[in-house]
């Protein structure tokens, strides 16, 4: 077994896992909604990136721009259907996790009659060169992705702690009905989160597709790695969902490398259904009484 | 109004021609305005209403005749055919009685029409429509099952179609290696299904409805790719076939698909039937009184929700097993595409669509569901989108799906009802109904009534003219609005009604309350002295003007 392959791709799955989860898990403790839309805004920001370098320009850093706003702007057309006509109204927690099971399969159906069932590639938006380190050879997309993400994770979480809408979103959290009481209001600030996280998951979409490649429906195994690694973190903890990122990301590799590909969805939620036997809330499922009360 | 009243009307004074000391000739006065008219625009409210419906109507059947009821109850139930209330009904004189719940009348009309489909389609539609009936019927039993599981234990696992296609997967690959017969594939079915409904049921004990969702979302997917990648459930072919079928091979086509339709129908039955003795009986009513966020209640009131939760995912689990050994036994094998993401969200959209926690809305749901999918084929990706739209309309404003309509029609025109009764409620001394119903004479409530009317009449005549005409001559002949006001204020009761002393000391006057008890001083009610009696007559006018006012 190489080791440093199973290092390099923990660290590669790690921060891709890392920033659709951290998506799923703000949406869900800000707004108390559980996105199941993420497939949907995953594709459509790959295919929105993707008419970007067809018609536009092929320029990495464009296209991953484009990915991201692409991205944002489906987040605020989820929340635009999803989140504000009922998010006051009785049974709200499963009417909108019904709702964006609708969007995710009106969407990706919409995205297949458009586009056609084929699926498309994006360029190498950070180039195709490689180096060999001590042994290991890093790609040019496995550095970029590293890079692109943490940084962007890293400018995300600052902005949320230092930024005004950062400091509202993070009242939401603790307590949506507080802070609708100080004046900040659960629709606009809906908005933004959806942007943010929309924006999240388009960034994942574009590095992703360094790997694979975008289609209707390839959103879907990303946002359900998505959804169970933030529930296996604990939904509404950052830290929760970096922590199972990283845990899921070395089972991932472990599992390519020991037993072969096709058991990794088994060992994965078999390790999920023994993190949550002993923890039912995740491992830094803290949250979750506030916000189900 | 009519014309007549509507013109400017002028009094004019019959003493004139003989005393015109201070008297006036002639004053206009206020036009005529009828007191229903006054009375209305009062009451009238402001609000815009809508016209929200009355009653509920039930029609009336008449009675048993001779024999004063009659009760059969199915056999092994105590339950009787239909629920109803027999009544008396006093103005005719007769018995009547009632079908408060008409939902088994419509139940059989939809099962007959359903087990008449097949004789009655046409020749060109046969295919389509009775391929669509056999998914229907599959997919109808499988749907109930799983309303058990989301209704009736409020466990909301999306795991269903992983339980009916492992199930499925499992029997078709035995029967293609071991030569079962068809109908050994059904309990074989039940069997795998009971084993991975216990296996699932484990994290179920410990995890919340909403946690355990997205966990069995995932373990749906995990059974994909595990079929789909392993050899021997036929990776290659994209499923397995080559199971035993109950179809017989040398019949017609046509043939074929009404065997296969009236075994789906009798399947999808079954299916009903469980959901009756699951939902209906004990283990349901248990449940029902656990809904999710009320389980702490129901375990102080000793419900062991847990373990009726454990009790009906296992038995729905057994059942959809069940399905899936019926579902290789009918398509003679399985494809991967039971796994997959769309045919979980269309089953969600099948019980969401008709309204969770209801036999009829599975069904009806599936119904829908299954003619978008599968008779518009042609639509080609448009028919999914059509169904997604549906169901995001139903999410969005149902709050519990078609057959929660009436619920929330009626819940609506509730609201309305209220609202329209707090806005009539404007009270000027008049009783509201529930202090009309405490009074101890008719009369009482009339005479408020009336006099609230009069009231209101007689502020309408109140004009800066009349108040002047008092001021000048609060003594001797009035116009007619005046004179009206003034009947009014003498006829007063006497507590509290003004009066003027005049003063001892000096030459003045001043403005009294009577008490109305004989032996009691009247009250002081201004400090204010008036010169002269007419001054004070006036100061009288002014403040009972005002009491009128403000009442």
């Amino acid at each position: 077994m190489d080791i440093w392959f199973v290092v390099s791709n923990t660290i590669v799955l790690a921060c891709i896992y890392g920033t659709l989860a951290i998506g799923v898990s703000i949406t869900w403790s800000s707004l108390g909604l559980l996105n199941l839309a993420y497939g949907f805004i995953f594709a459509f920001a790959g295919y929105g990136a993707w008419l970007f370098a067809q018609h536009v320009s092929s320029w990495g850093p464009a296209v991953l721009a484009s990915g991201v706003l692409s991205g944002a702007l489906g987040g605020l057309f989820v929340c635009a259907l999803a989140f504000i006509p009922i998010h006051d109204k009785p049974n709200f927690t499963i009417r909108g996790l019904i709702a964006t099971l609708a969007i995710n399969l009106i969407g990706t159906q919409s995205l297949l009659w458009w586009f056609g069932p084929r699926s498309k590639s994006l360029p190498e938006i950070f180039g195709t060169w490689k180096f060999s380190l001590s042994g290991m050879t890093l790609t040019a997309d496995k550095v970029g992705n590293v890079i692109t993400s943490v940084v962007m994770l890293l400018l995300v979480l600052r902005w949320m702690r230092s930024s005004r809408r950062g400091l509202e979103i993070r009242a939401m959290m603790m307590n949506p009905h507080a802070a609708s009481i100080v004046g900040i209001g659960v629709r606009r600030t809906s908005f933004y989160v959806m942007a943010l996280t929309g924006a999240l998951a388009g960034l994942a979409a574009v590095l992703l597709s360094q790997t694979y490649y975008i289609s209707p429906f390839g959103g879907l195994t990303a946002m359900i790695k998505a959804v169970s690694i933030a529930l296996c973190g604990g939904l509404g903890s950052v830290q929760g969902a970096v922590i199972a990122a990283v845990v899921l990301g070395l089972n991932e590799a472990l599992t390519t490398v020991s037993i072969g590909g096709r058991y990794v969805l088994i060992t994965q939620f078999l390790m999920i259904i023994l993190i949550l036997l002993v923890r039912p809330r995740g491992i830094a499922g803290i949250l979750d009484r506030a916000r189900e009360a | 109004m009519t014309e007549r009243s509507q013109a400017q009307r002028t009094w004019r004074n019959p003493l004139f021609v003989w005393d015109s000391g201070q008297e006036v000739e002639q004053l206009p006065t206020a036009s005529f305005v009828s007191h229903q008219e006054i009375w209305d625009t009062t009451r009238a409210s402001s609000t815009k209403l809508f016209p929200v419906g009355r009653l509920r109507y039930y029609h009336k059947w008449a009675g048993h005749g001779e024999s004063l009821w009659r009760r059969h109850r199915y056999w092994p139930t105590r339950r009787r055919v239909l629920r109803i209330r027999g009544e008396y009904n006093e103005k005719s004189l007769r018995r009547e009685k009632t079908i408060v719940d008409k939902r088994p009348i419509w139940w059989v009309m939809g099962l007959i029409a359903l087990a008449l489909i097949p004789l009655i389609t046409p020749a060109s539609l046969e295919n389509t429509l009775l391929t669509a009936g056999v998914t229907f019927g599959i997919y109808a039993a499988i749907n109930l099952c799983w309303m058990l599981v989301i209704g009736t234990a409020s466990i909301f696992s999306l795991a269903t179609y992983a339980i009916v296609g492992t199930a499925a997967f499992v029997t078709a690959y035995s029967s293609a290696t071991l030569g079962l017969p068809w109908w050994a594939l059904p309990p074989l079915g039940a069997v795998v299904g009971l084993i991975f409904g216990g296996i699932i049921a484990l994290p179920a004990t410990r995890l919340d409805g909403f946690y355990y969702a997205l966990l069995t979302l995932g373990l749906n997917e995990l059974c994909r790719v595990y079929f789909v990648t392993s050899k021997e459930f036929g990776s290659a072919t994209g499923g397995l076939y080559g199971a035993a079928t109950y179809i017989p091979q040398d019949w017609s086509s046509s043939g074929q698909l009404q065997l296969a339709y009236y075994a789906c129908f009798t399947l999808m039955l079954l299916a009903l039937l469980l959901y009756r003795f699951v939902n209906g009986r004990r283990l349901g009513r248990i449940l029902r009184m656990a809904p999710e966020k009320r389980e702490a209640f129901a375990e102080a009131t000793g419900v062991n929700y847990r373990q009726a939760r454990v009790r009906v995912f296992l038995i729905s689990s057994i059942a959809l097993g069940f399905v899936g050994g019926f579902y290789s036994a009918n398509y003679g094998g399985v494809a991967f595409s039971i796994f997959s993401f769309d045919t979980v969200l269309l089953g969600l959209a099948m019980l969401v669509i008709g309204g969770v926690g209801r036999s009829e809305g599975a069904v009806v749901g599936t119904l829908i569901v299954v003619f978008f999918d599968k008779v518009l084929i042609t639509l080609g990706p448009m028919r999914l989108i059509i169904i997604g739209l549906i169901m995001l309309f139903v999410v969005l404003y149902l709050r519990n799906g078609l057959f929660g309509i009436k619920q929330q029609f009626r819940s609506w025109r509730n609201k309305k009802k209220s609202e329209r009764r707090s806005t009539r409620a404007e009270k000027g001394g008049e009783m509201l109904p529930e202090e009309a119903t405490e009074a101890s004479s008719v009369d009482d409530v009339y005479r408020r009534r009336y006099d609230k009317m009069q009231r209101e009449f007689l502020k309408r005549l109140l004009t800066p003219e009349v108040i002047d005409e008092h001021r000048r001559a609060p003594q001797g002949q009035h116009s007619e609005a005046l004179e009206r006001l003034l009947i009014y204020f003498r006829n007063q009761p006497q507590p509290d009604k003004y009066a003027i002393t005049a003063l001892q000391s000096i030459e003045g006057y001043r403005i009294v309350a009577l008490s109305g008890h004989r032996g009691v001083a009247p009250r002081v009610v201004e400090d204010k002295i008036y010169r002269s009696p007419s001054e004070a007559y006036h100061g009288v006018f002014l403040r009972r003007v005002q009491d009128l006012l403000e009442s």
